[in-house]
């Protein structure tokens, strides 16, 4: 029993870990401010889950959510280039809302509300990874797979450029670096990795429904980018780790389920609140969010 | 006819955006905090009003005015306890908008400890019968409350223009830096303008309560409705917030003409997107003012 629940957390910490390590591409890195996380990982997660669905072996859905959140991600870079800051973060936010209203409503493709169950669990090469274990050694490669490629674009002279960017828009413009190609680029890549996130989220629960993809889940997330401070890879491993761990006691004090939910949430909030007014720059933080 | 009912429809829920959006926007454009907690602070003075009136049974009128008064000094604590000490270590307008958002999900969890998932509802008014206005229908309350967000935009605009609150609001709108060295406390200011703001979201929290069922996650939504309307007016403009609340409750009722009635929300959503996306300049144009 207790080795289930072990792994189910290790695949939760995993899976957090990948989409943390991606919004700190554009977040972290290039400081852009996106808040439209979660509509990207959603993307994933339906368009691996309606492949899934229909027949498409793992690896092509897999590919294909990583693909289409990174189309999303390119193509919502283009107008919001023009946006700075704060308007960003509120046009990416209201793509949040606009993904979770079109797979809430679109019924023929989502079945809306009622969600889409069943599933299967991925197999690869004719490996299956129905069991727990095997899927949480998959999770665990992607994820470092990720954690590696992501880390060797952030030390790429690309990623210097991006750093650059987030420092000074302005001087890097002057220095002739193509601002606006290299933030779509850094958004799209960021969507990509949030994308297969998403992905092995719904291959993992084999269910999947628009309640998953609300503002409720961008918390965590950011809660865990902030806490481990912007544009540190370091600091969001530690993070992923404690915000998921952290609210588990409340299921052994006995609390009711409906109760724990809530619980969580302000767990995270709290936080959240008080590392942005105590600790801005997190703990393992190179600079400040804005 | 189909037109005069969703006509009536429009007016009602623009009316109660505009009731949204009016507080907002007046926190807004004095302080340039984006206080999406604003919708959580409607959601739990409703859920204040339920549990005065309709558990603890209090006098209605009464439990009406202690829940404007709880709006008013919830909203002055949001200031007080989170914004205010991002703003005296300068934090950055997206942290402040972070913070917000934070500070939403905290109420709106809260509220879903305290009372539970399943929609309540106030019951003061018993179903009343519709009037009928050119073969549609309108309730007495849905007129009431057409005519109290006509009221409140008609108070807001002599409060802004005419007392001496307003006046140093509209000042630490304008500039900042100026008002101070004028001798407007700035502090002072920002602190009135969540307590005002917050007033009418108690109002709106009241109305809303009365038309609708209340669920904890209220706030979110009308707080996205809410926005969508002052997004649409100009962020940090009142009577063009309360005229885009209108504008938009007219594109979602006369939009499920066209689309299947589940995109009504959605369409609320799209528009805001829109406009985020390609009309920044009229959102940004305040912004370069109060940075001058």
């Amino acid at each position: 029993m207790i080795e289930a629940y072990l792994m189910h957390l290790a695949i939760l910490i995993f899976i957090y870990l990948l989409l943390a390590i991606s919004l700190q591409i554009s977040m972290g890195f290039t400081g852009l401010f996106n808040l439209g996380h979660i509509a990207f990982y959603c993307i994933g997660a339906y368009v691996s889950a309606l492949l899934a669905l229909n027949g498409f072996p793992f690896w092509l859905s897999f590919i294909s959510a990583g693909i289409s959140a990174l189309v999303f991600g390119f193509f919502i870079a283009l107008p919001t280039n023009k946006l700075k800051d704060d308007y960003l973060a509120l046009a990416t936010l209201a793509f949040t809302f606009v993904i979770y209203a079109i797979a809430l409503n679109w019924t023929s493709l989502t079945r809306g509300p009622l969600g889409l169950p069943g599933i299967p669990r991925p197999s690869l090469f004719g490996i299956s990874f129905s069991s727990n274990l095997s899927f949480l050694f998959l999770t665990a490669f992607v994820t470092l797979a990720s954690l590696f490629i992501i880390k060797r674009i952030v030390d790429s002279p690309f990623g210097k450029v991006l750093e650059a960017i987030r420092d000074d828009e302005t001087a890097a413009r002057v220095l002739g670096k193509n601002v606006f190609k290299m933030k779509s680029y850094a958004l799209a890549i960021s969507a990509f990795f949030a994308g297969i996130a998403g992905s092995l989220y719904a291959y993992y629960i084999t269910f999947i429904d628009p309640s998953s993809f609300t503002l409720l889940q961008l918390i965590p997330v950011l809660t865990i980018v902030i806490i481990g401070g912007l544009a540190s890879l370091k600091g969001t491993i530690i993070a992923t780790i404690l915000i998921v761990l952290l609210p588990e006691p409340l299921r052994f004090i006995g609390f009711p389920s409906s109760i724990v939910g809530p619980m969580r949430q302000i767990i995270y909030a709290l936080i959240l609140l008080l590392i942005l007014i105590y600790k801005p720059k997190g703990f393992y933080g190179k600079v400040e969010l804005g | 006819m189909i037109a005069m009912q969703l006509l009536i429809n429009s007016l009602i829920a623009g009316a109660i955006y505009a009731l949204v959006a009016s507080g907002f926007s007046l926190i807004y454009s004095t302080t340039k905090i984006i206080h999406f907690a604003h919708g959580a602070i409607i959601a739990i003075s409703a859920y204040f009003l339920y549990f005065l009136y309709s558990i603890l049974g209090l006098n209605f009128g009464f439990a009406v005015i202690l829940t404007i008064i709880f709006s008013a000094i919830a909203g002055y604590f949001s200031d007080f306890l989170i914004y205010k000490p991002l703003r005296k270590r300068k934090a950055s307008s997206i942290m402040l908008l972070i913070a917000s958002v934070a500070l939403l999900i905290l109420i709106e969890s809260i509220i879903l400890i305290l009372f539970g998932a399943d929609v309540k509802t106030i019951g003061f008014i018993k179903i009343a019968k519709g009037i009928e206005i050119f073969s549609a229908i309108i309730t007495p309350l849905q007129i009431f409350i057409i005519v109290s967000s006509i009221a409140l935009l008609l108070f807001l605009f002599i409060f802004m223009k005419k007392t001496k609150i307003g006046k140093a609001m509209r000042a630490v709108a304008d500039n900042k830096e100026i008002a101070e060295v004028v001798g407007i406390s700035s502090e002072k200011i920002f602190a009135y303008a969540f307590i005002i703001g917050s007033f009418i979201a108690g109002i709106a929290s009241i109305l809303v309560g009365l038309e609708q069922n209340i669920e904890p996650m209220m706030g979110t939504n009308l707080m996205i409705k809410g926005f969508t309307g002052a997004i649409i007016g100009g962020i940090g403009n009142v009577p063009g917030a309360i005229l885009g609340s209108f504008l938009l409750g007219f594109a979602e009722n006369f939009g499920i003409w066209f689309l299947p009635s589940g995109y009504k929300d959605a369409i609320a959503f799209i528009i805001l997107l829109i406009f985020l996306l390609f009309k920044p300049e009229e959102i940004l144009g305040i912004k370069k003012e109060s940075k001058k």
